[in-house]
């Protein structure tokens, strides 16, 4: 609230002296004096009125800014830990396929990729006619190993004969294992004979490996059975050959390797 | 006292109440089809002990896996829970990861950022 103006001061100084009562000039200022007070007053009403509307209108602008500012703070934690869930199940795929393709105790491919490899491999053979070379490898007299110095014996040559094969095989084969003691190397490019001399190299490496149990070095020998994929047989043929050329190196004495007929 | 228990399934983690002992449980993943429908009576849940009962409160985390609008309805829980905690209620989440997977801790600590009420984080067997 304002106090008086100098003028207004004046007024009531005027309305109020009685020298002036009676005289007409008198009731008409006092009227128009009334007449201000009241326009004052509503203007004042209208001003307060306003006011108040705007201060709703703020406070509501302030309450749905801070609202706004949680919600995006809400909405960019909810992305971050959704990136990292996302992350985390990608990661856990990854090792997941790892455990579902490859041989827990050896590293190598387990029977599942090897198949994988087998059906596009022989398609691309086939495809631009090329050789294809599918090896069968046993370890000789495995159970017996087992049987006389325990499991922990026998995954020892495991490992070992898998590490001596890594190193013998060429580049593009695949090595892994299909079962037990009984290994599937997968040489693409590669003739039956090609083969012949890469597992005549291999044969020689293991039977010059020696596992150690306690004092003693345990030799390790292995067959194998050679099969060339054939134009118009499946991979599974393939196989079957390479097996019965496995089952004739084991026949004729073991420790040796066979070409499929 | 009008509690629900919700079996659990391979998208939906499984969720019990005990209004007498101020427990709620969860455990397993969670990508459920509808999580509004899923989560949504947890909240109401919560939200009705908070205002009827007046002992402690906790909840019990077994999850693992959470997808985006699982993510979101556990921030809203716990958004509940810091509200009321503020108001000088005593609730608490004890959220348990499996030692093989201690990615989970990472996620834990995550959302247990913005809240000031007990917030334990461990490892169970």
């Amino acid at each position: 609230m304002r106090g008086p103006s100098p003028l207004e001061q004046e007024v009531a100084n005027l309305l109020a002296d009685p020298q002036f009562e009676g005289h007409p000039l008198k009731e008409a200022l006092s009227q128009l004096w009334g007449a201000h007070h009241d326009l004052l007053g509503r203007i004042e009403r209208i001003a307060r009125v306003s006011d108040g509307y705007q201060s709703i209108a703020r406070e509501r602008e302030m309450s749905l800014a801070a609202r706004f500012d949680k919600q995006l703070r809400q909405l960019e934690k909810v992305a971050r830990i959704s990136d990292r869930y996302q992350l985390m199940m990608h990661d856990l795929n990854a090792s997941l396929r790892e455990a579902s393709t490859l041989d827990s105790l050896t590293g190598i491919a387990n029977r599942r990729l090897l198949t994988e490899r087998l059906r596009e491999e022989s398609e691309r053979a086939k495809r631009y006619a090329r050789p294809l070379a599918v090896v069968m490898l046993d370890i000789d007299r495995f159970k017996l190993i087992n049987d006389e110095h325990g499991h922990e014996v026998g995954d020892r040559v495991l490992i070992e004969v898998v590490r001596v094969m890594e190193a013998e095989i060429r580049e593009q084969d695949l090595c892994g294992r299909w079962g037990g003691e009984e290994f599937l190397i997968l040489m693409p490019e590669c003739t039956a004979p090609t083969a012949g001399a890469v597992m005549a190299r291999l044969g020689e490496s293991i039977s010059a490996l020696g596992v150690r149990v306690n004092d003693n070095l345990l030799g390790v020998t292995a067959s194998m059975g050679i099969a060339e994929l054939r134009a118009e047989e499946t991979y599974s043929s393939t196989i079957n050959r390479a097996d019965f050329a496995l089952l004739r190196a084991k026949r004729s004495g073991r420790n040796r390797c066979e070409l499929a007929d | 006292m009008n509690d629900f228990s919700i079996p659990g399934s391979q998208s939906t983690p499984a969720i019990h109440s005990d209004w007498e002992k101020g427990v709620v449980s969860m455990q397993g993943d969670s990508y459920p089809e509808n999580s509004y429908e899923l989560f949504h009576q947890v909240y109401d849940w919560i939200e009705r002990f908070l205002g009827q009962a007046s002992h402690p409160l906790a909840l019990e985390l077994r999850l693992l896996y959470l997808n985006t609008s699982s993510i979101k309805a556990m921030m809203d829980i716990f958004d509940l829970l810091e509200a009321a905690y503020q108001d000088g209620r005593q609730v608490a989440v004890n959220w348990y990861y499996d030692i093989r997977n201690e990615r989970v801790v990472e996620l834990a600590e995550e959302f247990k950022e913005d809240c000031t009420f007990p917030f334990s984080i461990q490892s169970h067997d």
